[in-house]
This record gives structure tokens, sequence and C-alpha cells, in this order.
């Protein structure tokens, strides 16, 4: 029986979604923010059903620095309900301990007895068989590699080393603030538990980002989990077990059309057939589609969307292809067909920028949609 | 077609039959005055051509004479086919006939076919676009059937030309696309482009700056509470350093120690100075026993050395005193000698004297007696002298007695001053009784006036008293005063009164006389005095006894000589022991002088070893010992105290740190916790509006916000493009419709307005906009005269056309410009020339005056001489 706990991070409680569109009788954003505080009892529940008695977050629990109140007390109290497991927070960037400080102050006044906020970076104990080395960011941006005090900090040999900590391991920004992936390694680790990266991604076989428990972008196209890990003692390799969390998919799905290829067939054979209602899906057109595709594509796009939480039709890599017969359909001659012709000779000149000719572009898919219009 | 010649029979005023004869080619022009009948000769021409014979509408009747009659137009018309005449009688007898070249070729019904064929058209006739009826500037005016027809054959005409105009412009499939276009476009924009008030782009736009204005405000407080909690960090670390119980602790055990260690150093420093202190002490009596001993040893010194002395110099002394002795002795010696010798001397002297005196007694004993002779008168005279000179000096001198005097003249004077203004008595005595008058004891003399200068009692023997009493102004005492005066001068030299003063002065003046006398006596006696005489006579030898036995003179003086020798030899010898004495004396005082400066010495000396009292010297010795010995231990615990002594600054500074420390301490803290209480406050009112969680989500909202206005901005670019190129589409296929009748029109037009075009409507197929510089002008807004010369100028187009089609009509014109002015109608004239080269226009006109130089062939209404050309 080895030593086992829950890694989640970037649960970014709080965050309000102010960019997903809401209708004005929806209420997405709110079941989107009610999700992210629904993370704490699945993860909870994670610990219970994995025998687990800590719950480790890698930072950014709260969305940003100054949650309201109610955000902190109501997060801090469904943690205090699960109580047969500590919770240790860790500052992350978002939380950071300098921006975020009236917000720890709070988590120390107010927090529940198996809520432990890690604001200093010292050895705590997990019990007499682990101990956790966390790391706090005490800056929004640093400069330095927030994980390179494990390396000093001292345990009693036999004993578990577990690593928490937040930040990047690659160096996007080139400031000096990335993770060095062999830090297991470096400071002796048994298991480095990381946040920030919001989607899964194990870095070794001992350093891990657990993902946000509930996703929040369509970048990683599938439900938030958290992670079950196992020890079975100092040295031996961990077991990481996902274990799915996130109530919302957050996905993009790529439709590659061609011309005269029955665009709304293709849509719907893409849409995921069952729990539309929790799915934030982007649809990313690409290919050629004709004139009268288009129409079609956008008439189907208006049916589906419904359905889903939230929908999005991207076309702007959506080429269109006129041909005579399309532009026919508008008139064969007069004024109608010469207004059809230039649009479409502007959509296709090489000589304007590509907002120009995507404004022709649409100006004529629009002259067809009127025209049709009319015919209807 | 070409109309050769019109006659007319029974219309209206026309009963008998009128002809215009000979209309050519080109312009043609009626002129005649008004109610001479062109109008009649038009709406002749008209029926001829539009309406049946069989026709009896109000048009055909309007043609009736008043008189009545059937109304009869024929109208030669030359085609190609050749010359026709057509004829057409109406109500009456109604007939329509065609000949050609005499022969009738078509009636009735046929003739009616031939006269529309001849027109053109089926629908309609392209003359509908040439008749211009007197007055009628509307293009499009005329009946509704009149106007159908124009605009079929206008429609017909340009067709033939070109396309159909729907056709060419996308007829209601553009509109309707063009009016769909707008009506997206107008909910987001206004005509000029501009965002529209209420519209969703607007809404947009101003969504988009609300929420960026938002946003920036809350990064601004977001910043803000990044920086209070910054500085409520340093603060509290600050503080946190300043106010932790160990920081305290030490701080306080730092001022402490410094505080004792300052205490600690001042110790130090008395007990330096008190060991300065000791060793002065202890080198004082140092010295003072180091004296005692040196003054010991020097006084023992000193007293031997004096004793010895005293010693020396008591033998000195005693030496020089038995030299004194000896020498004294032979001065005393000497001086025996010289007194015998002086004896001697004596001697011989009064011997040699002797011998002299009696030689000059010898010689003076007259002189002698002469001289005691003046001596004894020069005594008595000076007696005498003296006698008058003591009398000389009793009573008043010259000026004394002038002052008294003087003094008696003054009472005189007052006297008689008071008398002369006092009171007076004058007693006249009765026979027997003089003097029984008294003023006290003295008579009132007889008639002798008595002055009262005073109170007066008179006693009258006999009688009694009488008191008299002068007025007080009588009464002065310059009388008494002068009188007093007198007195005094008087009692001053001794005199009763003035006689005796008198008698005084002049014994006083008699013994000054004798004094003078005596004095002058005794002169001329003893000019000298008489002391010279009686020296003189003294000087001269008595002569005596024994000079009787006077020795000789030369032996006496040879005597005196070696006495006088002897003597002088005794005196030097005398002089030189006296000499030897002095020296010896001075020297014996000199050793005695000696001796008691020794034995001061000595008894200074024994004094001052009296006053050293018993101490030995080795007492003493032993004394500067010890003291010395002490001086060194108290030198050496000064040095060692000095050398062990805290440095007093350094530990001043210390302290004064310390206590700086301490009060900055207690500065800070008072400073930081006012100011963290700000700073909580501040940080708790940001962080309770969760101003972090408002500006990702403002933020959001306007990432959000700008997307959407991105959208609409890309949709109101769509809708104004489409907008655009439809526009442009269909003002494109206007103008290649209208671009045959433009051409036409546009050297017409441009007679009358350089640069000028027209825009067409697409409905009417008519000019419907002027435009001149740039300004398009409605044609309706237009001027009477510009309206009827566009009319003019487009019938001519379409005309042409027509003629350029082959099928050529005349244009005829009733008063068609009415409206225009002089200058204006030249230039139609030359439109109108220019038109007639391959067209034939009618022109009837009543303004004779003004077309008088418009040219072309002038016709003329005549009757027709024949009887109606009627075969």
């Amino acid at each position: 029986m080895g030593f086992r706990f829950i890694h989640a991070s970037d649960l970014h409680i709080g965050r309000k979604f102010a960019n997903i569109p809401e209708p004005p009788d929806g209420n997405i954003r709110g079941r989107l923010m009610e999700a992210r505080h629904g993370a704490i009892d699945r993860l909870a529940a994670a610990a219970r059903d994995g025998g687990a008695a800590h719950i480790l977050l890698a930072g950014d629990t709260f969305d940003t620095a100054t949650p309201s109140p109610g955000v902190i007390r109501q997060a801090l109290s469904a943690m205090g309900a699960a109580s047969e497991v500590t919770w240790w927070l860790l500052p992350g960037n978002h939380d950071n301990l300098r921006d975020a400080e009236p917000l720890w102050d709070a988590i120390h006044r107010d927090a529940p007895a198996n809520v432990i906020a890690l604001t200093e970076p010292q050895v705590r104990e997990l019990g007499p068989d682990a101990v956790l080395l966390p790391c706090p960011i005490a800056f929004r941006s640093g400069a330095s590699d927030p994980s390179e005090p494990m390396v000093a900090m001292p345990s009693e040999p036999g004993v578990l080393r577990i690593g928490l900590a937040h930040g990047g391991v690659t160096d996007f920004t080139d400031s000096g603030g990335a993770i060095a992936p062999d830090r297991d390694r470096s400071a002796r680790l048994d298991y480095l538990a990381l946040g920030d990266w919001h989607g899964r991604m194990a870095v070794s076989d001992r350093v891990h980002y657990s993902g946000s428990p509930e996703q929040d972008r369509f970048k990683h196209g599938r439900r938030g989990v958290c992670l079950g890990v196992s020890l079975d003692g100092p040295g031996a390799p961990p077991r990481v077990d996902e274990i799915e969390t996130g109530t919302f998919l957050w996905t993009e799905v790529g439709l590659h059309l061609h011309p005269r290829q029955d665009a709304a067939a293709a849509l719907d054979k893409v849409l995921p057939a069952e729990g539309r209602r929790d799915v934030l899906l982007r649809v990313a057109a690409t290919g050629w589609a004709g004139l009268p595709d288009h129409a079609e594509l956008h008439d189907a796009a208006l049916r589906r969307g419904p359905d889903f939480a939230h929908f999005e039709l991207l076309t702007q890599t959506l080429g269109t292809e006129y041909e005579t017969a399309d532009l026919d359909q508008i008139d064969r001659a007069g004024a109608l067909r010469l207004a059809a012709d230039a649009l479409a000779d502007e959509a296709r000149s090489t000589a304007l920028s590509q907002a120009d000719r995507q404004v022709a572009e649409d100006a004529l898919a629009r002259l067809y949609a009127y025209v049709r219009e009319g015919a209807a | 077609m070409m109309i050769r010649s019109i006659t007319l029979t029974n219309v209206r005023r026309f009963t008998d039959p009128v002809r215009v004869d000979g209309i050519g080619d080109g312009l043609n022009v009626l002129c005649e005055p008004n109610e001479y009948g062109k109008s009649t000769l038009f709406d002749a021409i008209q029926a001829l051509f539009f309406k049946a014979h069989g026709s009896r509408d109000k048009e055909i009747n309007g043609l009736r004479p008043h008189a009545g009659g059937a109304p009869e137009v024929t109208v030669e018309v030359e085609t190609d086919a050749g010359r026709h005449r057509v004829t057409k009688r109406w109500l009456q007898k109604p007939a329509a006939t065609v000949h050609r070249d005499g022969r009738l070729i078509a009636q009735a019904d046929a003739a009616e076919a031939w006269i529309a064929d001849l027109l053109g058209g089926d629908a309609g006739a392209p003359s509908g676009l040439i008749w211009v009826r007197q007055g009628m500037t509307d293009l499009t005016a005329g009946t509704a059937t009149e106007q159908k027809a124009a605009l079929a054959a206008r429609r017909d005409l340009m067709t033939s030309v070109g396309a159909e105009v729907d056709a060419m412009t996308g007829g209601r499939r553009m509109d309707t696309a063009l009016a769909r276009c707008r009506e997206e476009l107008s909910g987001y924009a206004t005509k000029t482009g501009r965002p529209f008030a209420n519209g969703p782009w607007k809404a947009a736009q101003d969504k988009v700056a609300a929420l960026a204005e938002r946003r920036d405000a809350l990064a601004a407080t977001a910043e803000d509470l990044h920086e209070a909690l910054a500085a409520r960090h340093r603060a509290r670390r600050e503080l946190r350093e300043w106010d932790a119980p160990e920081a305290a602790e030490e701080r306080a055990a730092r001022l402490r120690a410094a505080a004792e260690a300052q205490a600690e150093a001042e110790r130090h420093a008395q007990q330096v100075e008190a060991a300065a202190h000791r060793v002065e002490m202890a080198r004082l009596t140092a010295d003072s026993a180091r004296d005692r001993l040196s003054g010991f040893r020097e006084t023992g010194a000193e007293r031997a050395a004096a004793a010895g002395l005293v010693a020396e110099a008591e033998a000195t002394a005693a030496r020089t005193a038995a030299t004194v002795e000896k020498l004294g002795a032979l001065r005393d010696a000497a001086d025996r000698t010289l007194a015998q010798t002086q004896d001697a001397l004596k001697t011989a002297e009064a011997r040699q004297a002797a011998a002299r005196r009696a030689e000059a007694a010898r010689d003076g004993a007259d002189r002698r007696r002469e001289l005691a002779d003046r001596i004894a008168k020069a005594e008595t005279v000076r007696r005498e002298m003296e006698t008058a000179a003591a009398d000389a000096r009793s009573g008043p001198d010259a000026r004394t007695l002038r002052r008294i005097e003087e003094l008696a003249a003054a009472r005189a004077t007052a006297i008689a001053t008071r008398d002369a203004t006092a009171t007076r008595v004058i007693a006249q005595y009765a026979q027997g009784r003089a003097g029984t008058i008294r003023d006290g004891d003295t008579a009132l003399p007889e008639g002798q006036p008595v002055p009262v200068p005073r109170a007066l009692r008179l006693t009258i023997d006999g009688v009694g008293t009488l008191d008299l009493h002068p007025g007080e102004a009588g009464d002065d005492s310059s009388v008494a005063a002068a009188a007093e005066a007198m007195q005094a001068a008087l009692d001053a030299i001794g005199a009763e009164d003035l006689g005796a003063a008198r008698r005084q002065g002049a014994a006083r003046t008699e013994a000054e006389r004798r004094l003078g006398e005596a004095r002058a006596v005794l002169q001329s006696l003893a000019p000298e005095g008489l002391d010279p005489l009686r020296q003189a006579l003294a000087r001269i030898p008595e002569p005596d006894d024994a000079e009787a036995d006077a020795p000789d003179p030369q032996e006496a003086e040879a005597t005196l000589g070696a006495a006088r020798d002897a003597q002088d030899r005794a005196h030097i010898a005398r002089q030189t022991a006296a000499d030897r004495l002095s020296d010896a004396r001075t020297e014996a005082a000199g050793a005695d002088a000696n001796l008691r400066s020794l034995r001061d010495r000595l008894a200074r000396a024994e004094a001052a070893q009296a006053k050293l009292g018993e101490s030995t010297e080795a007492e003493l010795a032993a004394e500067a010992r010890t003291t010395d010995e002490a001086l060194t231990a108290a030198l050496a615990a000064h040095a060692e105290a000095a050398r062990a002594a805290p440095d007093l600054a350094t530990t001043a500074a210390a302290l004064t740190r310390a206590q700086s420390v301490d009060r900055q301490a207690r500065d800070e803290i008072a400073r930081l916790k006012p100011l963290l209480a700000r700073l909580d406050e501040r940080i708790s009112r940001s962080a309770g509006d969760a101003v972090e969680e408002r500006l990702a989500e403002t933020g959001q909202a306007l990432a959000a916000a700008q997307a959407e206005l991105a959208r609409i901005d890309h949709e109101v670019a769509v809708l104004t493009r489409l907008e655009k190129a439809l526009e442009t589409a269909r003002n494109e296929a206007r103008e290649r419709y209208f671009a045959p009748i433009a051409r036409e029109l546009k050297p017409l037009l441009h007679l009358l307005w350089p640069e000028a075009d027209l825009t067409w409507g697409e409905e009417s197929l008519l000019p419907d906009a002027l435009v001149r510089d740039g300004q398009e002008e409605p044609i309706d807004i237009l001027s009477g005269g510009t309206q009827e010369q566009v009319a003019l100028l487009v019938r001519l187009a379409f005309a042409r056309m027509l003629a350029a089609a082959g099928r050529i009509a005349p244009v005829i014109l009733d008063d068609a410009l009415v409206f225009t002015d002089d200058d204006r109608i030249e230039r139609m004239f030359d439109a109108l020339h220019r038109q007639a080269g391959d067209l034939q226009i009618i022109v009837l006109t009543c303004r004779q005056r003004a077309f008088r130089g418009l040219g072309g062939t002038a016709l003329s209404l005549a009757p027709a001489g024949a009887a109606p050309v009627t075969e």
C-alpha cells in the first residue's frame, strides 16, 4: 500500500466567461462558473474514491488576485465540507502572493482546518511517509525558476519527496521563469506536481501537469481531469491515473469541405451526437465551397447551434469557389451580373488586401442570398 | 416621310379650303399672327394621322366649323415609294383615302392601315415623339393615351438601337437586391456612411468604448490595488522588522549596553582624573620633600660656609683695627706737630701783624679821627631820623585824611539834604523865656530852624511836652549812614572828631618832613650806611702800647715765612697720616661690614636650620625617597587607568547611535501603523470590490464586444461594398442603354449648355435631370424656358435617331418656344438648322419678329384656289 494523493491545478474559481456570448434568456456563463466551483466537489469525490487523503492544488485556484468574498468563502466552505481530505493550496501566477495578499490573508484567517495555504517555501509533512515541497509564486511574472528552492529543502531519508510548483517548463517569453524539466532529479523528487498548463501533460515519469479539472478553452479538446497519484516508496516510479472531472467539453472540430459537397450534411457528420448541452463547440471550416454551399452551411449552423452550450462556426479559412453557374443564378447579363462579376473579380484579385477580398467575397455571397430570397 | 402640302376644308374657321404648299426638306417656317389658324392646322394634321376616319369623338367634333359640315384634311407626303396624297373626312360621309401619283391605292380601313404603317408602329407612332404642341413644355404631357404611345415608341426606339432596358439594368430584381441591401445597411449606417444613432453599429461602437473605458478604469484601480499591496507588503515587513519583540529586545539591549558602557566609560574617566590628581599630589609631595632635603643640605652648607667666612672676616677686622690704631697714633703725632707749627705760625703772624699795625697806626691817625667824627654825627642824625620816622608813622596819612574829608562832606550834604526836606521847628522865645523849650537837655535855639526828621518830644518848661511827628516821607537814614561812615573812618585813626583828625594829619606831615631832612643828612654823612664807616674805622689800627716793642717787620716777615713752611710741611705730613688712617679706617669699616654681613648670613643660616626643626638629613632623605616612590606608584596607577580607559567619544557615539536607532524605530512604528491602517482600508475596499474579477470580466466582455464590432464593421463594409457594386453596375448599364440617345442629344445640348449632361429615367425613358457643372437638377424644377428647350432638343434627338434608323418623320412644332428668350432662341435656331439637314421640321409660330432670323423655307396658308383636290 503506497502513498496516494490527488494532483490538480488551475481551478480558476471565479472566472466570468464574459467572452462567451450569451443569449438574453441564456445562462451559459453562470453554468460555466458553477462548473468551476463544482470541480471542488468532484476533486473531493475523486480523493474519496481513490483513497487519497491529500489534494494538492498546484496554483491558480482562484482566477484573479482579488476574488469577491462570496467566491472565496463558498470555495473554502466546499473544501471544508470534504473534511476527510486535506487541501494544499499553492499560490500561482493568477493568485500570486503579492497581488493576492488579501486573498491569502483571508484564507489564513477563514479557512477550515483541512485547507492549508502554502504561502511559504517550506517543507510540510504529509503524514509520516511523505513531505511536500511547495514553491509559491510571489509575483505575477517571475524571472527565475520557481521550483529552484526545492533543491535545498531538507527531508528525512526514506521519506517521499513531493514537489508542488506552478509555471511553464518551456520558456515562451524568454523571461528565464521556466521550471527545469529535470527538477525531479535535481531536487531528488519522487513526484513533481505542476500547474499553469490548462491541459493534461506528462513531462516525464515523475513530472506532470494535471491540467484544469474544468476546461475553459478550445485548445485541449477533452474534458478536464485530475491526477490520482500512487507512490509505492522512495525511488519507485509513480502510478498516475487520470480521473475525469470536467462537466463541460470544450472542443474545436475541423470541417474540410470541397465544392459541390453537401455542406450541411458534412457539418452534421462532425457534430457530437449526444450531450450537446454540455459541449462548447467550435467548427473551423476549411477547404473550398461554392456560393450555395456557403449559404447552406450557414443555414445549417443556425439550425444546429442552439443545441449546444456554445456554438461557433469559423469560415475565415473556407474559400469560396465561384462557378459560372452560381453567377448565372444571380443574372446572366445586365447590371446584376455586372455587379457580381465586379465583386467576384475583386474577391479573386491579388492586388487587394485580404480584408478587402473578404469584403468583396461576402458582398457577393450576400448578393447571391438576396437574389435567392427574391426568387423564393 | 416628308410632308409636302396640307389642305384643310371645313376645319373650324376654314370653311373655305386653305392650303399650305411647297413644304420642302429641312426647316420650314409658317409665321402668322395669333388666331390665324396655326393650331387648327396642327390639330388637323394630328387628326389626319391619329384619328380614324370613323371617329366622332370630341376632338373630331372640335374640328368642325360653327356652320357645320364635314372636316376634311389632305396631306401630301413623300415616301420612298413616291408621293402620296392622304385625305380623311369625318362625321359626314367619313372617308379615308390614299392616292399615289393620283391613283387611289387604299381607302377606308386599308387607308388607316397604310397610315399606321407609315407612322411605323403597331402600338404607337414615333411621330408621338416629335409633335410638339403649343405651350407644351412637359416632356410627358399629353393625354394618357398619347403618353403611353410615346413611351412605347421610345422604348421601341431604344430597344431597336440597344437591348431591352430591364435586361440591361436588372429591372425589378436589381431594385429588390438594392433595396434589401439598403434596408440592411440603413439599420447600421446613415446615407453618408456614418453609424446610425440608434443602430447596432453605433451601439457596438459605444459598447466597445464604454467597456474600454471601464476596463481602463478597473485596470487603474487594480494597478492602484497592486501598488497598495506592494506598499503594504513593504510596510508590514518593515513594521515586522521594527516591531518584532526580539528586534525591540535587541534594540533595548543595545541601548542598555551602550548606556552602561557610557556610564562605565564616564566612571573610568573620573577614576583616571582622580589618579591624575593623585599623581599631582604625589608630585607636589615629592617635590616638597626633595626641596626640604636639598634645603636642609644647602642650609647646612651655608651655615658652615658662613661660619668659616665669619671667622675669616673677624681676623681681617682685627687686623684692620690694629692698623687703624697704629695709623691713628701716627696721625695724632702729625697733628701735634701741626699744632706746634701752627702755633709757631700764629706767633709769627701775630708778630708780623703787630709789626704791620704798628706801621698802619702810624699811617692812619688822622683819618681815624675824621671817621670817628663822621660816625658820631651820623649816629646823631640817625637817632633824629628814627624819632621822626616814629612820629611820621602816627596820624592819618594824606589819603586817609582825604577820605575822611570826603565822608564829612557827604555827611554834611546828607544833613543839608535832610534838613531841607524835614519838618522844621523854629522857636521864638518870649522875653525871658529863652531856652525853655528843650529837646531833651538841649534848648532849641532862638529863631533858628530845627529840622525834625523823626518824632521829637520837646519839653517846654512849665508847660509840658510837645510831641512832633513828621510825615513818614521825611524819615530817612542817609544822614545817619553818612555819619556812621565818617565815625567809622575816624575811629579807624583813633580821632575823636574831624578836627582831631586834621590835627593828627598835620602832625604826621610835619614828622615826615623832618624824617626827610634827617635822611638827607645821613645820606651825605654815610652814603653807604654806618657800618662801612665803622669797619673802615676799625681797619685803621688803633695805636696801642705794644707798638712800642713791635718787632722788625722784616724779621717778622722771615719768621713768618719759616713758620709758614714748617706749618705747610706739618700739614702735609698730617694730611698724609690722616689719609692713610682714613684708608685704614675704610678697610676696617669694609672688614666690619663684611663681618656683619657674614654674621647676618650665618644668623640666617642658623635660623633656617632652626626652622627645619628637629629633622635630621637622614629622615629628610628617607621622606624624599618615600614620596618619590609614591609618585612613581601614582604615575603607574594613572598610566594604567588611562591605558585601560574606554574611549568616551566611542561609547558616546555608540550610545547616540543606539538612541537614534531606538528613536527611529519608534518613529517608524508610529509612521507605519497608521500607514498600514490606511493601506488595509484601501486594500479591503478594492479587494472587497473584486476589482480583478471585474477587470478580467470586463476584459473578456471587451474582447467579445470588439469581436462583435469587428463583425458589424465587416458587415457594414460588405453591405457598403455591395451597394456600391450594385449602383455602379446599374449606372453603367443605364449609361449603356441610353448611350445612343445621349450621343444624339449631346451636341444639341452643348449648343445651349456646354458640358451639360442629362440623366435618364428608366421607367419614362426620358431625361429626369439636367447635370450642369456637376449639379444634378431634376427637370421639373427647371425654368419653363429651360424645360421647353430640353423637351425640344430631346424630340429633335429622337427624330434624328429615327432618321438614322431610316424612318424619317417630320417634326412639327407649334409655338414650341414661348418661354425662350431672344438670346437662347438664336441657339435653338442653330439647333434646328443643325438637325434639319436630314429631317423635315415644320415650325408654326406667331412670333414673327423673333422668328424672322430663323431662316428656312417660309410657308403661308393660302386659300386653295381650286376646289379641294378630290379625285
